[in-house]
C-alpha cells in the first residue's frame, strides 16, 4: 500500500479557544482514492483540509507528503507542485477567461504542459465547458460551469493531491453529480488522491472512503 | 513573467478602474511635470541670463590696501615726512591677459580725468561751480572744468547700454580709437560752442596749463537724464569721452575697469524664486501623489484579497504578486506619462509665465525701493572703487531701467524633452513602488487560509 499523505499527531486550536479543534490526528491517504471528510458545520473539517492543502500550519504534529514533512518541503513549494485546491466559492481569476485561468495556473505551478493552449482547451472540453465559453470571462458562466473550470484548473496542474472544500455546496443536484463524476475520474483514472470536505451525505456516499469528524475526533467509516 | 501577463489581463479587463487610475495618475504627473519643467526652465533661464546678460569684471587698484600701506609707512617711518598714498595702477597687460579668458566676451578700460577747455567754453551751471574744486581729492590733484572719461568703447559704457546716453551725430568710440585723440562730446556743449562732428577742440592739462591737447570730435551724444553733477562737480554736459589712452596721457597711469552684473542678478533672483517655488510644487505633489496612490492601491489590494489568496494557494510567490500590482501600475504610468507629457507642457507654460510675472513684479518693486536709497542707484558694484575721481559721471546713471526690461523679457521655455519625461517616469515609478509596498503590506503577511476560508 502506497501512502501519499500522512498526518502524524496533528493538533490544531484557535488562538482564542481553550480546547483544541482536534488533537493527535493520525490518518493516511492513498493515491487513486476519493476521500470524503464529513461532519457538522463548525466541526473543523475545513480547517483540517486547509492544513492538508498547506494553506495553514498545524499547532502541533506533522503532515508528511510522501514521507517528507511539509515544513521541510516548504508550504509555498508544496502548494505549487504537490497539491491543488478546489474551493466552494470557486475562487477563479474573475478578470480572465476559463482558458486564461488554466494557462495562468499551469504557469504558476510549472506544469509540464505550461503554455500549451491545446492541452488546456482539451481539459476544459473534458469537464464539459463548451468551445464558445472557453474565451468568455468566467463571471459570465454559471456556478456549475465555474466549478467545472476550477476542477479543470486542478487537472491542468500536475498536482497528485487534490483537496476540495464543499465543491458542490453551491450547486444543484445535476451539477453536483457531474462534479462528483469529475472527481471520481481524477482519482480512479488519473491516480490522484482526492480529498473532499462535504456535509452532504449523498456526496459522501459516492466517495471511496468516508472520514467522520465528531466531537473533535476523526473516525474512518 | 506570468505576473506581467496577469497584470495586462487585469488592466485590460477592468478598464473602468484602469481609466480612473490613469486619470488620477495623470493629474499627479501633470503637476509633477509642470513643477519639473518650471524648475528646469528657470535654471536654464538663469544660465541663459548669465550668458546673454553677463556680468562685468572689475579690475581696479586696491584703494583700501593703499591706505593701509600708507598708514603703516606713517607709523614705522621715523622721518617727519608726510606719508603718501601710492596707488598701484592696474597694468593694462594684466587686464588684456584676463580678457583672453573664453568666458569674457568684452572688456572696457575706464580712465577718469579732467582737462580745462581752451578753444571753447565749458557749460557752466550755478549749482555746479561751487562744488567744482571741492570734490576729487586733495593735495596734488587739480581738477579741470571738462571731465574726461577714457574708455575702450562707448558702447560698453553703462549709460550707453541703458540708452540714457545716445549718439545723436557721428559715431561712438571703439577699440580702434585707442591711441587717437578722437572724442565724443555732449550735445549741450556742442550747441553752446557751435561744435559739430569733424571739428577739433583744444584742451589744457589742469596741472600744467602749458600742456595742450587737440581733440577731434567724431561723435556727439545726448544724455537724456542729466540730473546730477559729476563727482568732480562739473556740469554733466562737460563730460567728454575719449579713448582710455588719451585720458591716461592726461592723468598718468591710473585706470579702472567697470563692473556691472546687476542685470544678471535681477534675472537670477527672479528665476531662483520661480525655481524654488517649482521645487516645492514637485515635492508637495509627489508627497500628496504618493499618499493618494497608496490609498487607492490599499483599496485595490483589499478588494483583490481573494485573488491574492488564490494565487498563494497555487503557490505563487509573494514577490511576484507585488510584481503584478506594480506591473499594473506601470501600465497605467506609461499611459499617464503620455497624457502628462501633453498636459504638463500646457500647465507648465501657463503656471510658469504667471510665476515669472509675479516674481518679476516683486523683484522690480524691490529694485525700485532699494534704488531710492543712497549708494544703490543701480551703479555697478564696485564700479567706483577704482579710486580715480569722477566715477561714472553722468554715464553712471541707473541701469535699472534696462534690467527691468531684460527681466520682463525673460520667458520660461517650458519644453518637454526625453530627460524630463524620464525624470517624471522615475518619479512616478518611485511613487508607485512605495504605494504598492504600503498597499500590499497588510494582505501579503496573511496566510492564504485567512484570506480564502476564514473571511
Amino acid at each position: 500500500m502506497t501512502v501519499m499523505l500522512t498526518t502524524k499527531d496533528l493538533t490544531y486550536w484557535y488562538e482564542n479557544s481553550d480546547n483544541p479543534l482536534f488533537q493527535n490526528v493520525n490518518l493516511q491517504f492513498e493515491p487513486g482514492k476519493l476521500y470524503a471528510i464529513v461532519g457538522k458545520s463548525g466541526s473543523g473539517k475545513t480547517t483540517f483540509l486547509s492544513l492538508l492543502a498547506g494553506l495553514d500550519q498545524p499547532k502541533a504534529g506533522d503532515i508528511l507528503y510522501e514521507g517528507t514533512p511539509l515544513k521541510r518541503i516548504g508550504l509555498t513549494n508544496y502548494r505549487r507542485h504537490d497539491v491543488s485546491v478546489v474551493f466552494q466559492a470557486y475562487n477563479l481569476f474573475t478578470y480572465m477567461s476559463p482558458l486564461n485561468n488554466l494557462m495562468t495556473a499551469m504557469a504558476i505551478t510549472n506544469s509540464t504542459h505550461q503554455g500549451n493552449k491545446q492541452y488546456a482547451t482539451e481539459i476544459l472540453a473534458s469537464v464539459g465547458i463548451a468551445q464558445a465559453d472557453i474565451t468568455r470571462n468566467v463571471t459570465h458562466l454559471s456556478g456549475g460551469q465555474q466549478q467545472r473550470v476550477a476542477i479543470a484548473r486542478t487537472m491542468a496542474c500536475d498536482a497528485p493531491l487534490v483537496v476540495a472544500d464543499e465543491p458542490t455546496g453551491n450547486l444543484d443536484e445535476q451539477n453536483t453529480q457531474s462534479i462528483i463524476k469529475q472527481f471520481q475520474q481524477l482519482a480512479h483514472q488519473q491516480g490522484k488522491c482526492v480529498i473532499l470536505v462535504t456535509h452532504e451525505p449523498d456526496v459522501a456516499k459516492q466517495c471511496d472512503q468516508q472520514i467522520q469528524l465528531v466531537n473533535h475526533k476523526f473516525s474512518v467509516v | 513573467m506570468n505576473f506581467i501577463k496577469r497584470a495586462w489581463l487585469n488592466t485590460s479587463a477592468k478598464w473602468g478602474r484602469t481609466a480612473l487610475l490613469t486619470l488620477v495618475t495623470s493629474a499627479i504627473l501633470i503637476f509633477v511635470l509642470a513643477g519639473l519643467l518650471i524648475s528646469n526652465a528657470a535654471n536654464k533661464a538663469t544660465e541663459q541670463a548669465k550668458r546673454s546678460v553677463g556680468s562685468t569684471l572689475t579690475l581696479s587698484a586696491n584703494r583700501e590696501k593703499a591706505f593701509k600701506k600708507m598708514q603703516a609707512s606713517a607709523t614705522s617711518s621715523s622721518s617727519s615726512s608726510r606719508p603718501k598714498l601710492t596707488m598701484t595702477p592696474v597694468k593694462l597687460s594684466d587686464a588684456k591677459k584676463i580678457a583672453q579668458n573664453k568666458n569674457i566676451s568684452d572688456y572696457n578700460v575706464t580712465v577718469n580725468s579732467s582737462v580745462n577747455a581752451k578753444s571753447f567754453d565749458a557749460v557752466s551751471t550755478t549749482s555746479a561751480s561751487p562744488m567744482g574744486n571741492k570734490m576729487g581729492g586733495s593735495g596734488s590733484s587739480t581738477n579741470g572744468d571738462i571731465t574726461v572719461t577714457g574708455v575702450s568703447s562707448t558702447n560698453l559704457v553703462s549709460s550707453f547700454q541703458s540708452k540714457s546716453s545716445k549718439i545723436t551725430s557721428g559715431r561712438g568710440l571703439t577699440t580702434a580709437d585707442a591711441g587717437t585723440n578722437n572724442t565724443v562730446i555732449e550735445s549741450e556743449l556742442a550747441s553752446q560752442d557751435n561744435l559739430k562732428v569733424g571739428d577739433t577742440i583744444t584742451v589744457k592739462n589742469p596741472s600744467n596749463s602749458k600742456k595742450t591737447y587737440k581733440l577731434k570730435i567724431v561723435g556727439i551724444y545726448k544724455a537724456s537724464s542729466i540730473s546730477s553733477t559729476t563727482m568732480m562737480g562739473n556740469d554733466p554736459s562737460n563730460t567728454i569721452y575719449t579713448s582710455y589712452t588719451f585720458a591716461n596721457t592726461v592723468k598718468g597711469s591710473k585706470y579702472a575697469n567697470t563692473a556691472d552684473d546687476a542685470s544678471y542678478q535681477t534675472v537670477k533672483k527672479s528665476m531662483s524664486t520661480v525655481s524654488g517655488f517649482a521645487n516645492k510644487i514637485v515635492w508637495l505633489v509627489a508627497l500628496a501623489g504618493t499618499i493618494i496612490l497608496a490609498l487607492i492601491v490599499i483599496l485595490m489590494v483589499r478588494e483583490r484579497r481573494y485573488e491574492i489568496g488564490v494565487l498563494l494557494s497555487l503557490g505563487e510567490s509573494r514577490l511576484k504578486i507585488i510584481g503584478q500590482f506594480f506591473a499594473e501600475l506601470v501600465i497605467v504610468l506609461v499611459v499617464s506619462l503620455v497624457i502628462a507629457g501633453a498636459g504638463g507642457q500646457l500647465v507648465g507654460n501657463k503656471l510658469g509665465q504667471q510665476l515669472v510675472s509675479s516674481a518679476q513684479t516683486t523683484q522690480t518693486s524691490s529694485s525700485q525701493t532699494t534704488g531710492n536709497q543712497p549708494g544703490s542707484r543701480g551703479e555697478a558694484p564696485g564700479g567706483n572703487r577704482g579710486g580715480a575721481a569722477g566715477g561714472h559721471g553722468p554715464m553712471g546713471s541707473s541701469p535699472t531701467a534696462t534690467q527691468k526690461q531684460k527681466a520682463t523679457k525673460t520667458k520660461l521655455e517650458t519644453k518637454v524633452n526625453a530627460t524630463e519625461l524620464m525624470e517624471l517616469g522615475g518619479f512616478g515609478l518611485s511613487i508607485m513602488f512605495i504605494a504598492v509596498l504600503i498597499g500590499s503590506f497588510g494582505i501579503l503577511r496573511l496566510e492564504p487560509k485567512k484570506v480564502l476560508i476564514d473571511d
